[in-house]
């Protein structure tokens, strides 16, 4: 039943994305209402499968890489409906569905080929629940400032260039983008910092390899907020920044 | 009982004769009381904008009505006969052509609103001094309910169509609202003054004026609410400014790219967006290569403009074919005869249907 919420939840992100193409292609103007709905219906199926997977170990279900794909697909879902319309940036949704749909596939095949099936603890630790929750929280902020960054680079070379296309219309105003960018940067170094300060609290350590790459994603953005904090980077350079930052985070999940 | 539309607009009519059929907003009360005074006419609405006048009006013999009017437009405002063509619309025609009025596909700046409100004022005015009744209330009602629908289901507003609205959209896609945006104008003339306008019109304050001729730059900065400084100052205020429309007549540049580098350099992110309309141009295209920094020149804002103008010139079609659905849904309800009207010509009718020329 899992892969099911799993597939069907894919399938919600995959046909939101495309309507939203579609809309934004032909001129259309209900590209945030219809991205919002899809995107709720999306997170419904992604939560269930979460939560199947939650008994199915006992725990936080995080025990492969599939479960962390989608973990951190259920978190750039959840800051985008949370944080997307706060910061007047519903077409986030357009452009973060595309990598939603790319990790739930991901986690799909994975699945389907090789479940490890359920990893029951011996003993919860709570402490690690938190670090590890926290963490891929963070990721989802990080995933979003990714996706905000694309949107950045996108209106202002559609600006730059003197020639807007169609997306120059739909895209929000730069300075928007800039905004989110950076408060999207700041809310997930401070989620990633109560997850690393949550593992002091565990039981036992991690491993080394998991302290360093844990490390390594916190000094990379917070040395990334310290530089614009200080300097006042351009927001050419802050979204360059976090788009390579992310590639960055995700190539050390892969480490771990 | 028929409707009939009789005036002229920026189609048919010079700016030199539109000026001299202008009915100022005061001595439209009197006007509409003199036309309801002409033969049939029972019922008069009257529309006078700077790119039109119109009568719109209920009569039994339309056509009756019309010449009277003609005469009457005439006699009152003063113009030979053949100097002027007044168009003349009765009933189901009447009706399309205020529909397509109210619409802003008759006017000059295609799919603009102003046209809306200025219907609104001119109904509520007539209204308030009894000169609708059934036809005119129904017709106007009708109008309006069409004009809304145009608008939200096409894109006939979309896009920029002239130098001044492009500067603004580019302005508020960089800015987001631009309230509180601070605007500098060097070299204070027609073109500068019209886009700052343009800018204020959206919010944006602060304006700075700075010109060779300071008394000019007083002058500007007075109409506009801003400040006037030396054109030996002007580069001290830059860090305080968002936006820059630049329109001097230099035969060189006075914008250089080491200055804006310069000055991005201590605003700490912010952008800054460049308008130069001058020719020869006042800013150096390189500017544009700065982070932040966008620079559009008169040609560029004039392409948008154009492409503007002919995204909302294909979307005409679309917006007759909404109209047509909608009349063929609903038909023209002051065409549609009152039940009085049925009763004592035996007519049959569903209310709403178009029976034209009672």
């Amino acid at each position: 039943m899992d892969n099911f919420y799993l597939i069907s939840s894919t399938v919600f992100f995959l046909v939101g994305f495309v309507l939203a193409v579609v809309a934004l292609r032909s001129g259309g103007k209900q590209v945030g209402g219809l991205n919002i709905g899809i995107a709720v219906a999306g997170l419904v199926f992604q939560s269930l499968f979460l939560y199947e997977r939650g008994e199915l170990h006992g725990r936080c279900p995080i025990t492969n890489g599939a479960e962390v794909l989608v973990f951190i697909s259920w978190s750039i879902v959840i800051m985008y409906l949370v944080l997307g319309r706060a910061f007047r940036l519903s077409l986030l949704g357009v452009f973060s569905m595309p990598i939603v749909f790319l990790f739930q596939s991901i986690a799909i095949v994975y699945l389907l080929a090789a479940d490890p099936g359920a990893q029951r603890p011996e003993k919860l630790d709570p402490w690690l629940e938190m670090h590890a929750a926290m963490s891929l929280l963070a990721y989802g902020a990080y995933g979003l400032s990714f996706v905000a960054g694309i949107m950045y680079l996108v209106q202002d070379r559609q600006i730059k260039s003197h020639q807007p296309g169609r997306l120059f219309r739909s895209l929000p105003p730069i300075r928007f983008l800039s905004d989110a960018l950076f408060r999207l940067l700041i809310i997930g170094t401070l989620l990633l910092t109560v997850g690393i300060v949550s593992a002091f609290f565990m039981e036992k350590l991690p491993d080394a390899l998991h302290l360093i790459v844990s490390w390594a994603v916190w000094i990379v953005y917070a040395g990334i907020l310290a530089v614009h904090l200080l300097k006042r980077l351009a927001p050419r350079i802050l979204s360059l920044s976090a788009i390579a930052a992310f590639i960055f985070a995700l190539a050390t999940l892969t480490a771990l | 009982m028929s409707i009939f539309c009789l005036g002229v607009n920026h189609k048919t009519a010079p700016v030199e004769l539109r000026e001299r059929l202008a009915i100022a907003e005061k001595a439209i009360p009197t006007h509409l009381s003199e036309i309801c005074e002409l033969g049939d006419v029972s019922e008069a609405v009257v529309l006078s904008t700077c790119n039109r006048v119109e009568v719109y009006g209920a009569s039994t013999d339309p056509a009756g009505a019309l010449d009277a009017l003609i005469k009457y437009m005439v006699a009152h405002f003063e113009v030979a006969p053949d100097e002027v063509e007044f168009y003349r619309h009765e009933n189901d025609d009447a009706a399309h052509h205020l529909f397509e009025v109210a619409s802003g596909l008759d006017s000059m700046v295609l799919g603009e609103t102003e046209i809306f409100g200025q219907l609104k004022k001119a109904y509520a005015t007539a209204q308030s001094h009894g000169t609708t009744s059934r036809r005119m209330n129904k017709l106007f009602q009708q109008s309006f309910s069409v004009g809304k629908l145009v608008r939200s289901s096409t894109r006939i507003q979309q896009g920029s169509t002239s130098i001044g609205a492009a500067a603004v959209d580019l302005a508020e896609k960089i800015f987001g609202q631009l309230d509180g945006c601070r605007v500098m104008i060097i070299g204070a003339g027609e073109m500068s003054r019209t886009t700052a306008q343009s800018l204020v019109s959206r919010g944006a304050k602060s304006i700075i004026v700075s010109n060779r001729s300071f008394d000019k730059a007083e002058e500007l900065a007075a109409e506009l609410d801003g400040k006037a400084v030396t054109f030996d100052d002007w580069e001290n205020h830059l860090d305080h400014v968002d936006i820059i429309v630049s329109s001097t007549s230099a035969p060189h540049t006075v914008v250089h790219r080491n200055t804006i580098e310069h000055v991005m350099s201590r605003r700490r992110g912010h952008s800054l967006f460049l308008i130069d309309i001058a020719v020869p141009r006042d800013i150096e295209e390189e500017v544009n290569a700065v982070d932040n920094v966008y620079l559009y020149n008169i040609d560029q804002l004039q392409q948008i403009a154009d492409e503007g103008l002919a995204r909302r010139e294909r979307q005409i079609s679309v917006c007759r074919e909404v109209i047509a659905e909608f009349l063929s849904e609903k038909g023209i309800e002051a065409l549609a005869s009152s039940p009085g009207e049925m009763s004592s010509r035996g007519r049959q009718g569903s209310a709403g249907r178009p029976i034209t020329n009672l």
